[in-house]
């Protein structure tokens, strides 16, 4: 009784700091309580007084180990004082050999603790004890001996305990059976490794506490952890998260993007150019899936992967040109500028090959995506041009150096090769309305690269592609190549008084195209000298057509015919002989034309016929080379 | 008026043209790495072995056993390995190999319990895992050490005394890797390209998933293109004169139905004279050369020849059995030097010219990186 309450009074009395030595009120106390816990033992509530006192460090670190070595208790140990001791194991201020000493202690009485549920609630914070080495044995048993006793047997316990028994051999008996039924639960054994993994890291671990990049779910969590982000150890991984490549593109870490990069050239690799002629047809759905899914990436980023577009440039020497065409020319379409020198010998040979050696489809979507790569890199070239000198001077391994000029050449080379390819290809597919369409789309963004992306670039197209524009059966085209001439009008107009340095022979060429369209469209005078198409007097006869001359007026150009036929029957119901020559190139009939949607005619007439010959005969308006 | 701590309106407008750099610095890095790589690696149209080094010195006998621990010698040197090639790792520490025996070991025994079929005799055996060191195999200072790891079997009961084999071993080396390549990446990476692996598959498939989890690389497999192979036969035969090769084997395959393998072994001697032969016709009547020169020019040996050598090879068979080889495919060489096989296995018999095949076949690898 006088001891209970002497050490009731103990802890009251002692305040935190009171120095230990050479106080002889704390050592007489010491003495009694040793004595009386080595004969009889201490009381389940001495036991927890003393086992508070000394875990708490009420009196510093020293005297922690000897109240804990007489801590024999007479009957039982209650549980609340262990987890409570554990709590204080978990601040921290414990010297390690003090905290071996108490977890050895918790097993020497293990079996007399009065109850074990709530140790086995705070299971996972005994765990998180397994990080420290020293401890890490006897945790380990202890845990052993908390999960031994639960009835039946937990086969992720077992798991758990099969991966100590690696550690600790020595301390785990149990035998394990080796077939054990695979659950969910052993995923979460994956994550002791990198627990482990961090113990050897020879970097300090900040003290901030990392979120792992995958864990993120909104750009609100993204912007609040920004600056302790931890990147999975697969980069692979991110290619499907939005978030995760916002935050790489924004850190431009050069190693996290190399990892990325390495995975997806090696997938790309392995799927595509490795596998062998029979590999590719086996997983095409996975390989579908695969290629929109870097297809959509590429698209959020606005930019291509240089391991993407290292793989392109080998595969175009390989492919057939119909093996998941659409994937790999969207791919195609975002590869970035190419030095003018490595263009013709990277890009240009493969695509001639497969151009000239393709079906009608593959040569529309090439034309698409030369096209989406010429916005790309006007957008690029908009966008990253700092005042007039773009310099962006690369890493010093390539010799690459890329100015304005370099830029300009790029495209110009591109450019330049598409309209070979568009004459060559329309000769081949005998002028086919689909591929002239896709072709005129490419000179619509030709055009405008001036006015929409500040890039003072001059290319007319080549007659390859205004004559079968100009002859072409449906009048979509003819309206758009108006519009393209419209447009080159404009824009030659604008140039002029900026000085920049146009050449004549673009001057020449533009005039002579603008003249054979109005002479053609308007003027009824094709065919005649100075047309630019002459075909010999003998042949035109042969042809058997009345009066060539008008063949391609507006009237009677067989795409614009049935507008002609409406025309006249609009303006004489009753007559019973269609005339087409009652009708004038001009005035009412212009005006109907332009009603049914012919903006681009209607444009290139209002900018560049002169309103004052408009109705007797018009004459193209003509620029001077200055 | 409150005052706002959003920082959204606080971003100050002429940071725009900073964010600008840095956006062309992302641009600047994809793009660099791509374009560099194509010159490096030298694209050129067809996938072939044109891209391999076109001349090449001659092996000289290297006498590593000196320099390399004999215990590990005798592994390398002994058995048959299966190639692999390998993408740079990321954040792999020489110093860590310790930890990394550790954690590879409790990893292959997660995976054991998970189910993950791996043939040990007995149920009750876990595995012990060694990373070792394999130093003074490489010769430059780009190159990274060789790293070897051994997996012991580790019965449960076992004695002290039990001398415990290894049920698997591999390999990571870079032996004379391209230094352009090794120096443009990152220092965070190490590249130890060109993978061997003898043992259990399922164990091999095991340490490749370590590795790709914890390094962040990529395994592919490796074959020894037709190219390679003529390498090979060309280097081994090359150094009969020092060392005897005692024959040179070949394993073709003919599309005939049934396909008709066919092994055509030529004797070392013959073979010797066909090479000696070849090389000489190379040089021509030129020997007016001081002896420096002729010294260097006996020490490279270019594909020309190797290609000569094949098709003498190949007609004097022709002129005996009237059978075309070049219409079939060579799958295996082998000398007293080593064998190799077209399937990606190599087995290099003796040590003296250990360097000059690893350096063949790390460049082999190398053609294989993505980027």
């Amino acid at each position: 009784m006088h001891i209970h309450t002497l050490m009731l009074s103990l802890p009251l009395v002692v305040e935190a700091g009171t120095p230990v030595y050479g106080n002889d009120d704390v050592e007489r106390n010491m003495v009694l309580v040793e004595k009386v816990a080595y004969s009889k033992g201490l009381s389940p509530e001495a036991i927890s007084i003393m086992l508070e006192f000394a875990m708490s460090l009420r009196m510093g670190t020293i005297l922690c180990p000897r109240v804990l070595k007489c801590l024999i208790p007479a009957a039982v140990v209650p549980q609340e004082a262990v987890v409570r001791a554990f709590v204080w194991l978990g601040v921290g201020k414990i010297p390690v050999s003090t905290q071996i000493l108490f977890i050895k202690w918790v097993l020497t009485v293990f079996d007399m603790i009065d109850a074990k549920d709530q140790l086995r609630a705070i299971y996972g914070f005994i765990f998180s004890f397994v990080t420290e080495e020293n401890l890490c044995p006897f945790i380990c048993h202890l845990l052993y001996l908390l999960t031994r006793k639960e009835s039946g047997k937990q086969p992720f316990l077992l798991n758990l305990l099969s991966l100590y028994k690696v550690f600790c051999p020595d301390l785990v008996t149990l035998s394990i059976p080796s077939r054990i039924k695979v659950c969910t639960w052993t995923v979460q054994l994956m994550l002791i490794l990198p627990l482990f993994n961090k113990e050897a890291q020879t970097e300090p671990s900040s003290s901030r506490k990392v979120v792992p990049l995958v864990q993120l779910h909104s750009f609100a969590q993204l912007l609040e952890n920004m600056h302790r982000i931890e990147l999975p150890a697969q980069m692979g991984s991110l290619l499907g998260s939005s978030l995760a490549l916002q935050y790489l593109d924004c850190v431009q870490d050069e190693s996290a993007l190399l990892r990325l990069n390495f995975w997806l050239g090696y997938a790309l690799h392995e799927e595509f150019l490795f596998c062998g002629d029979g590999g590719a047809s086996q997983n095409s759905e996975e390989a579908l899936q695969f290629l929109n899914k870097l297809l959509s990436t590429q698209h959020f980023l606005q930019e291509g992967f240089s391991s993407s577009e290292a793989f392109l440039y080998k595969f175009l020497n390989v492919w057939d040109g119909s093996l998941l065409r659409p994937q790999i020319l969207g791919l195609l379409s975002n590869i970035p500028v190419i030095p003018s020198s490595q263009i013709r010998r990277l890009l240009f040979e493969p695509l001639m090959q497969l151009f000239f050696t393709s079906s009608l489809f593959f040569k529309c979507g090439l034309m698409e995506c030369l096209n989406n790569m010429l916005l790309k890199w006007l957008t690029w070239h908009s966008v990253y041009a700092l005042e007039d000198d773009l310099d962006i001077s690369l890493n010093s391994h390539t010799s690459i150096n890329m100015t304005l000029s370099g830029f300009k050449d790029s495209v110009m080379e591109l450019v330049d090769f598409v309209g070979r390819l568009a004459s060559v290809g329309l000769q081949l597919e005998g002028c086919h309305s689909l591929l002239l369409s896709f072709i005129l789309d490419f000179y619509e963004t030709v055009c405008d690269t001036f006015l929409k992306y500040g890039l003072p670039l001059v290319v007319i197209p080549p007659t390859g592609v205004f004559y079968p524009a100009l002859f072409a059966s449906d009048p979509v085209s003819v309206d758009r190549l108006a519009y393209i001439m419209y447009r080159w009008g404009l824009f030659i107009s604008m140039l002029q008084p900026q000085a920049f340095h146009i050449s004549r022979q673009t001057f020449r060429e533009f005039n002579h195209y603008a003249v054979v369209m109005v002479n053609c469209l308007w003027n009824s005078k094709m065919f005649q000298p100075g047309m630019g198409i002459q075909p010999g007097e003998e042949l035109l006869l042969k042809s058997n057509v009345p009066q060539y001359w008008m063949s391609f007026d507006l009237i009677h150009h067989p795409a614009f015919m049935s507008y002609a036929v409406d025309f006249h029957q609009k303006c004489w119901p009753g007559r019973k002989d269609m005339d087409l020559n009652s009708i004038k190139v001009r005035g009412w009939y212009l005006e109907y034309l332009f009603s049914q949607g012919y903006d681009g005619l209607k444009q290139f007439v209002q900018s560049n016929i002169s309103r004052r010959t408009y109705f007797i005969s018009s004459s193209p308006r003509i620029f001077l080379c200055t | 008026m409150e005052k706002h701590h959003n920082s959204v309106t606080r971003t100050p407008l002429n940071s725009v043209v900073v964010q600008r750099r840095s956006k062309s610095k992302s641009y600047r890095l994809s793009y660099r790495s791509c374009l560099g790589a194509a010159s490096r690696l030298g694209l050129t149209p067809a996938l072939t072995a044109r891209r391999l080094n076109t001349s090449r010195r001659a092996p000289k006998p290297h006498n590593i056993t000196e320099k390399v621990d004999a215990e590990q010698l005798t592994l390398l040197v002994k058995t048959e390995w299966q190639l692999s090639y390998v993408t740079p790792l990321y954040q792999f520490r020489h110093t860590q190999l310790k930890s990394y025996s550790r954690q590879l070991s409790a990893f292959i025994a997660a995976e054991k319990q998970q189910g993950m079929a791996v043939e040990v005799e007995g149920p009750q055996k876990t595995f012990r895992v060694s990373f070792s060191l394999v130093q003074g195999l490489t010769e430059s200072d780009d190159d990274a050490e060789t790293v070897l790891v051994q997996i012991y079997s580790k019965p449960l009961f076992a004695r002290q005394d039990e001398p415990q084999k290894p049920v698997w071993s591999g390999w990571l080396t870079c032996i004379n890797g391209n230094p352009e390549y090794l120096g443009s990446l990152p220092k965070d990476f190490i590249c130890l390209p060109l993978f061997g692996s003898s043992g259990a598959e399922g164990l091999t498939t095991l340490v490749k998933s370590w590795f790709q989890q914890s390094f962040d690389c990529c395994f592919g497999p490796l074959e020894i293109s037709h190219t390679s192979l003529q390498w090979l036969m060309a280097l081994w035969t090359n150094c009969h004169n020092e060392y005897s090769i005692q024959h040179l084997k070949m394993i073709w395959t003919l599309p005939a139905v049934p396909p008709l393998q066919v092994t055509y072994t030529v004797n070392s001697e013959d073979a010797w004279e066909l090479w000696g032969s070849v090389r000489k016709g190379n040089r021509g009547g030129g020997g007016g050369g001081g002896g420096g020169e002729e010294a260097e020019e006996e020490s490279s040996i270019d594909i020309e020849e190797v290609r000569r050598f094949m098709q003498g090879l190949q007609s004097h068979f022709y002129r005996h059995f009237r059978l075309d080889l070049s219409a079939g495919s060579l799958n295996q060489v082998s000398t007293a030097l080593g064998s190799a096989k077209y399937s990606g296995r190599i087995k290099i018999s003796n040590s003296r010219y250990m360097i000059t095949t690893l350096t063949l076949l790390t460049e082999c690898a190398l053609l294989k990186m993505p980027i």
